[in-house]
């Protein structure tokens, strides 16, 4: 039979090994997490809280530990004398617990007998009457413990003195340093993600100086690689990729600046206060600073599900059902990311085990129910961000000016006079257009005395209108479309639209040759409009995409204007012909009543652009047809505050293009059924999770039980959305937030020592971890948050402590005690992960291109796929592409198809949080890191270099182990590969050691 | 203790020597540990009926009302308003305006001694009926391919979730040492919705990730081979290669002793080099006779490629691979089973492409004597709509579908649940759920007890339901 159970029976095996040495024990189980849970599965439906039989009740300390009607169940450290072993493990059907269904499981029973005989120790906390409360260790006060006194001579830090204490206790002894270039090796890859080089090496070893190592850590922390290896881990943490990751795994053209702002915020070792600030409510709380908008790529980290949320129709289950598990995204990746408490486990009823209710959980939807994920823009200029600003407010301050302040004041009137001779200049050019006008959907067409064009008749869903006409213009620099209101249109017009509005999805400018030939399309820079539907921008019109348009509801029964600017100006040959061609592909009738064209020749189009309108107020353009004297005061303001806004909207449009970052945002352009919610949606809690059943509606708010917090939000009006946020950071960052400066420096030890104190970095609950050194998490936890929250200075203290700097190596009597190494008697040693592995390689090649920040680069080939999702193709991917030599943290991560190498060596693929990485072992590994063409082609450029480097076999050997392995190569190694490259070729010998454990591991 | 070398090869990936302790106290590896005694036949829990798994998967929705469904009541109403009565709400995901109810195209007729109906566009599978068991009701969450998908190969919408093959490798560990365990065959055309998101491990660890095989490619598995133009590597080069490495790497692990990994990590080369062996002897169907390529249609246009992957897939379980999943159909709005067009033109090709195959995938499976120990299951992510998109398509439809199952412990010819009379909605429904636990139930896996901790829950294939479908269980 080659069935096998190996895993489980092998598992079993060693667990009885050791058990069975358990004179000196190898670890010590823990109730809560261990036993608890076997009890409650086998236990408590009898002996619990409903029922007790036999009067014995396990659920709760006391009431075990007092036994039932037949004495004691359990006898401490005695497994062989307490009844509730013998009860468990009895053959006889008729004493045997639980009396119905299958018997507790071997190695079940061996963890109860091994926590007896560790003295059944059974914390208050464990009782299961109630989920933890203020009482869980994680939600207790933090206070800073005295550092122990009782420093060895080892000791260089307060880690240490804590460790110290533990290991005494244990009877363990730390491990003498390691030596220096395995410390070099260690700290390099662990502060930088990158591999010293022999240089640094040779410069390390041979540097006297006592505080070496120390002037190493600091040059390492001021490296901008610092940023880049940290900003990794905060991706792997929030589950960051570049695609939307279900069946529409559309590309984010626009996630990456959220990437460099991690890089650029650990880099300038931003205050974690406002890291965390920035990344939940940076748009409202400094709005000074554009990158405090970028970090709100954060909130949109994780997965979108397009068909759902865009695509399919509203007000269906699937479409509710959709923003609810939208919602839940972004709230576990706030709440796993900042205070590693497990908040999606309270969707569907109260958390089971921590104190979060049901409640709790959709207060916390309800924090982030006004905001949607899509691209929004900012200014990466801080003088331009701030440029924009002023100008806006301006505007702003324009629309609200006074009568008094517009018309009493000299200067004003100056100022807008000079404005309105302006705006005349531009304006005067235009010359209107009389064209040949077709409706591709049968539409009546009307020529109107004014020269407008009138539309009628059919009806058609959608539309296209061809305007064919010649002038005698020498030159076109823009075009204006005006669309009229007119007597015979729904509510005037100006659209066929039963509201009386239009949806322009695209203006073309085509251009015919007199002698014939196809018509070509003019390419435009930009568009302006009196007026913009909210979403419906006029650029919308121009962006080459069907689905989106230019709209102007609810400003019906009115006209409006948009001028668009070609690119450059268009010289003409007589004879040419133009077309103007008006696509209106948005359906259900969103058509143009009547339009009306002109052309202008004018050296400056962009002055060109129509005045704005202001709703319910005279029209500017009606105003400037008559003479100044003819003008009421009515119109004279509604003019001056027109001219003056019309100037600073010239000016905003002159301001550089702003870049785009997909983030949270509550105002975007829609598209299809996807719409920004115009104020937040309204959340309820659900019975059992299920979208059909909702209960009460939801505040926002956050977690009941984090002592010394308000749970409930105190905010002034229910719809302000950024005010929901706001509230949600501070109460993440207030001191008292025991949760948050746990879970960071924890989080930061787990990367250091590839284990945190607690080893669940995101669960410090009761189904978590408990600290392997309470006290010493609890003193980093306020020293960090009370010196300023300094993620550096925290690594300073981690990496240049002893315990930090010890040998890896087991020492056989500490293993026998602490096998596990929880207490840090020797460090960790650990495969290095997918990403530090990539890199070295290059490094190792000489190719690593240290270029810093930009679009991701694609290591794929992409082209388009049978429907949104492109095909990715890395077989065919070339290689040697300059991009393929950038590090890693700059690949482009597609959710659904992640890059092969990568995958193989446990990289996340952005579909779930990602905590803690595995470090697994395949066959599937092993080929890819033999075969996969980087790895070859990457062997190939190292063997190049090493060929450039030196002259015989030797000594290239020698290079190539210094390169890899940071060290040279024995005698016997030396010959060995020396006669594999002689015989196989040099790169041969590259692609092996790229292969070795040595290579893989750090110590 | 020390592990035999067999064991490390068998283990690779899982906690041993010392980290065994640590995954038994609970961090991530809660599977329930065996009975100590009593041949399970490979199971976890019990004995186990099924060793391995060959599930074809209908990607876009197949049609039940078209195949497997008969709804005589849809040709009475066809044309009118689709009036469920009541005040239930009708939607439809994509918009299909009218409602108008569409009669299936297909003629039906009556099949073997069970007497299930089957329409015109399963001429083949209609002679099998009284094999397969089907779940006339099926149930999904959504009427959306992307979630609807993720819940019938994970159990969840949301991405992030492995899959049952996954789960299974997980529960079951590999039968050979020299095939992966869970193996993928996607469409020659395409990756279906979520591309590899449905064949994912999730947080299960990465070694129980199908691997996708692409036997229309040169290269079908990817990496198994280095790149043909990397011409200073060859068959010699690689032998010597690995004595090389292997001797670094003991001599490394001398200096390091007590970390398992180290071993783990040489164990996994020898792996390596042996899927290199057998891989390609395995995706070989030129060693199949000219009789067995025709019965799987390998000989006519429309049904190679399918039965390509069918025939390998059989060539893959006598191997000892432990899930294969073959795929019809790859993602979009058509050319798969997708069809909000046109339901009488969409549907006859791609049922064509696949029927013959699946049929004689459970001929030559009864014929080699596997039937005893394998499993075959038919299955679609959602049906469709009794009334039409546009002038004849089907929209989405959550409600109801219809999944099969043939092979060990199933009784064949039966059917369980039941739609309404318009095939628009379950009676009884089945969920993935039920569908997961009764083949786990069938490999001697409680599906209850085969957890693993992530992110503070104790994540299960089948979330918080499930229950074994007995009336299919021979």
């Amino acid at each position: 039979m080659s069935t096998r159970l190996v895993g489980q029976a092998c598992a079993v095996a060693v667990m009885l090994t050791l058990v069975g040495a358990r004179g000196a024990t190898a670890d010590m189980v823990d109730f809560n997490r261990d036993v608890r849970p076997l009890l409650a599965a086998h236990c408590f439906s009898c002996h619990g809280e409903k029922q007790q039989e036999s009067g014995l009740r396990l659920d709760r300390r006391d009431d075990a530990t007092r036994g039932g009607d037949n004495g004691v169940a359990i006898v401490p450290q005695k497994s062989g004398e307490s009844p509730l072993v013998d009860r468990i493990t009895s053959t006889d059907n008729d004493r045997r617990m639980p009396p119905k269904g299958d018997p507790l499981q071997p190695a079940a029973v061996e963890l109860i007998r091994v926590w007896i005989d560790q003295g059944a120790n059974w914390p208050a906390e464990g009782d299961a009457t109630k989920p933890a409360g203020p009482e869980h260790w994680s939600l207790r006060p933090l206070v800073q413990p005295a550092v122990p006194a009782t420093a060895t001579a080892a000791s260089r830090n307060p880690i240490d003195a804590f460790v110290a204490v533990n290991m005494a206790k244990h009877g363990l002894q730390s491990s003498p340093e390691a030596d220096r270039r395995t410390l070099l090796r260690r700290v390099t890859l662990d502060l930088t993600g990158l591999a010293p080089t022999p240089e640094e090496l040779d410069d390390f070893v041979a540097d006297p100086s006592a505080d070496a190592y120390e002037r190493l850590v600091d040059r390492l922390l001021a490296s901008p690689r610092y940023g880049e290896r940290w900003a990794r881990h905060w991706m792997d943490v929030i589950h960051f990729a570049e695609t939307h990751g279900n069946d529409q795994d559309r590309p984010r053209e626009h996630a990456w600046p959220y990437r460099d702002y991690l890089i650029r915020s650990f880099n300038d070792d931003k205050p974690y206060t406002r890291f965390v600030r920035e990344q939940v409510a940076g748009d409202v709380l400094y709005p000074d600073d554009s990158q405090a908008t970028v970090a709100l790529g954060f909130l949109a980290a994780g997965p979108w599900d397009e068909s759902s949320l865009m695509c399919i129709v509203d007000d269906t289950v699937d479409k509710k059902l959709a923003q609810v598990l939208d919602r839940d995204d972004m709230i576990t990746n706030v709440m796993s990311t900042f205070t590693s408490t497990t908040v999606h486990c309270a969707r569907c009823h109260n958390h089971k085990f921590d104190p979060i209710s049901q409640a709790d959980y959709y207060n916390l939807q309800a924090v982030f129910a006004g905001v949607d994920r899509a691209d929004r823009l900012f200014d990466p200029d801080p003088a331009v961000h701030q440029q924009r600003r002023l100008l806006t407010r301006q505007k702003q301050s324009a629309a609200a000016l006074t009568a008094e302040q517009l018309l009493g004041d000299a200067r004003m009137q100056s100022e807008v006079a000079a404005l309105e001779e302006e705006f005349r200049r531009a304006g005067s050019t235009w010359v209107p257009v009389v064209a040949t006008t077709t409706s591709a959907g049968g539409a009546t067409v009307a020529l109107q005395p004014d020269g407008s064009q009138l539309f009628g008749g059919t009806l058609p869903d959608k539309d296209t209108y061809t305007f064919t006409f010649e002038t005698e213009l020498p030159a076109v620099t823009a075009v204006k479309l005006e669309v009229l209101s007119d007597s015979s249109l729904p509510h005037r017009g100006p659209g066929r639209q039963e509201n009386g509005n239009l949806h322009l999805s695209e203006f073309k400018l085509l251009a015919t040759p007199a002698s014939g030939g196809e018509p070509v399309a003019v390419p435009l820079a930009g568009a302006f409009a009196d007026f913009d539907q909210d979403g419906w921008g006029v650029a919308a019109a121009m962006d080459g995409k069907i689905e989106t348009a230019w709209g102007i509801y609810p400003q019906v029964g009115k006209d409006h204007a948009a001028t668009f600017v070609l690119r450059e100006p268009l010289h003409l040959a007589p004879g040419t012909r133009l077309s103007v061609v008006l696509d209106q592909q948005h359906g259900r009738s969103h058509l143009i009543g009547r339009a009306r064209l002109s052309l202008t020749a004018s050296a400056n189009p962009a002055a060109a652009r129509p005045l704005p309108a202001h709703p319910g107020g005279p029209e500017p353009a009606a105003i400037l047809a008559r003479s100044a004297a003819e003008r009421t005061i009515d119109e004279r303001v509604a003019l001056a505050r027109a001219l003056l806004e019309w100037n600073l909207e010239g000016q905003l449009a002159a301001l550089p293009a702003q870049q785009a970052v997909y983030a949270a945002c509550h105002e975007f352009r829609g598209n299809n059924n996807f719409r920004p919610a115009e104020k937040p949606r309204p959340v309820h809690v659900l019975r059992r999770g299920d979208i059909n059943q909702p209960l009460a509606e939801a505040t926002p708010g956050a977690l009941s039980a984090v002592p010394g917090l308000a749970a409930k939000f105190d905010l002034p009006t229910s719809d302000d959305e950024g005010a929901r946020r706001r509230a949600m950071a501070a109460w993440l960052t207030d001191p008292a937030n025991v949760l948050v400066w746990r879970s960071i420096v924890n989080r930061v030890w787990h990367y250091h020592f590839d284990r945190g104190i607690v080893d669940s970095p995101n669960d410090l609950g009761h189904m978590g971890g408990t600290p392997s050194h309470p006290e010493l998490l609890d003193w980093l936890a306020v020293e960090f948050r009370d010196s300023g929250g300094s993620l550096k200075a925290l690594h300073r203290l981690i990496v240049t402590s002893a315990t930090y700097r010890q040998s890896s190596a087991v020492d056989a009597a500490s293993a026998r005690i602490d096998g596990d190494n929880r207490q840090l008697w020797r460090m960790n040693s650990r495969r290095l992960d997918a990403e530090c592995i990539r890199d070295a390689v290059l490094q190792a090649s000489g190719k690593l291109d240290l270029a810093m920040g930009g679009p991701s680069v694609r290591q794929f080939n992409e082209s388009k796929g049978i429907h949104v999702t492109p095909n990715i193709d890395y077989r065919g991917f070339d290689v040697d592409s300059p991009g393929n030599f950038r590090r890693s943290v700059y690949r482009f991560l597609f959710r659904t198809l992640p890059d092969p190498l990568m995958e193989s060596l446990d990289c996340p693929d952005g579909s779930q949080l990602a905590p803690v990485r595995s470090a697994s072992v395949t066959a599937l590994q092993a080929l890819s890191l033999l075969d996969n063409p980087f790895v070859v082609r990457q062997s190939e450029h190292t063997a190049a270099r090493l060929n450039a480097s030196a002259s015989t076999t030797p000594e290239r050997i020698r290079l190539l182990f210094r390169l890899v392995l940071l060290r040279e190569p024995t005698v016997d190694e030396s010959s060995q590969w020396s006669a594999y490259a002689e015989r196989h070729g040099l790169a041969n010998a590259c692609r092996m050691l790229f292969n070795t454990n040595e290579f893989v591991f750090v110590n | 203790m020390s592990l035999t070398r067999r064991d490390l090869l068998l283990n690779l990936g899982s906690g041993f020597g010392s980290l065994a302790l640590a995954h038994l106290l609970g961090r991530n590896d809660l599977r329930a540990e065996p009975a100590a005694a009593g041949d399970l036949n490979g199971g976890l829990h019990h004995r186990a009926r099924v060793k391995r798994v060959v599930q074809l998967f209908m990607n876009g929705g197949a049609s039940p009302m078209d195949t497997f469904d008969y709804k005589p009541r849809l040709s009475e109403l066809a044309g009118q308003k689709f009036d469920p009565g009541g005040d239930t709400k009708v939607e439809s995901v994509t918009g299909s305006p009218g409602f108008k109810v569409l009669k299936s195209p297909f003629e039906f007729k009556q099949y073997g001694q069970s007497g299930r109906w089957v329409s015109s566009v399963f001429p083949h599978m209609a002679r099998c009926v009284d094999d397969l068991a089907f779940l006339m009701s099926m149930s999904s969450k959504t009427n959306v391919h992307g979630p609807a998908s993720y819940m019938q190969n994970t159990g969840f919408v949301l991405p992030g979730f492995p899959c049952m093959g996954a789960w299974i490798g997980y529960g079951l560990g590999n039968l050979t040492d020299n095939l992966p365990t869970f193996v993928v065959m996607p469409d020659a055309k395409g990756l279906p919705y979520n591309n590899q998101g449905n064949f994912s491990a999730a947080f299960l660890p990465v070694k129980h990730q199908g691997t996708i095989i692409r036997p229309h490619l040169a290269d079908p598995i990817a990496d198994l081979f280095p790149p043909k133009s990397a011409s200073f590597i060859t068959p010699d080069s690689e032998r010597d290669g690995q004595t090389l490495l292997a001797a670094a790497n003991r001599a490394h692990e001398a200096r390091w002793s007590g970390d398992s990994r180290l071993e783990a990590r040489i164990a996994s080369y020898e792996l390596a080099a042996r899927m290199q062996l057998s891989a390609p002897e395995a995706l070989d169907v030129s060693r199949e006779t000219a009789q067995t390529q025709s019965m799987y249609g390998l000989d006519a246009a429309p049904t190679a490629g399918f039965g390509r992957n069918c025939l390998i897939a059989r060539r893959m379980l006598e191997r000892g691979v432990r899930f294969v999943q073959v795929w019809s159909g790859a993602a979009g709005p058509s050319g798969n089973w997708d069809n909000h067009a046109n339901i009488n033109t969409e549907l006859p090709p791609i049922a064509l492409a696949t029927d013959q195959p699946c049929a004689a995938l459970v001929q030559d499976l009864k014929a080699r004597g596997m039937f005893e120990d394998t499993l075959i299951v038919w299955t679609t992510e959602f049906g469709r709509m009794p009334f039409s998109q546009g002038a004849a398509g089907r929209d989405h439809n959550a409600g109801t579908f219809v999944s099969w199952l043939a092979g060990a412990g199933i009784k064949g010819g039966v059917a369980h649940g039941q739609s309404d009379e318009w095939a628009w909605k379950s009676l009884q429904p089945t969920w993935c759920y039920d569908l997961h636990a009764t083949i786990l139930h069938l490999m001697g896996i409680d599906h209850t007890k085969l957890t693993y901790r992530f992110n503070g829950a104790n994540r299960r294939l089948t979330d918080v339901h499930g229950e074994v479908i007995k009336e299919i269980l021979a």
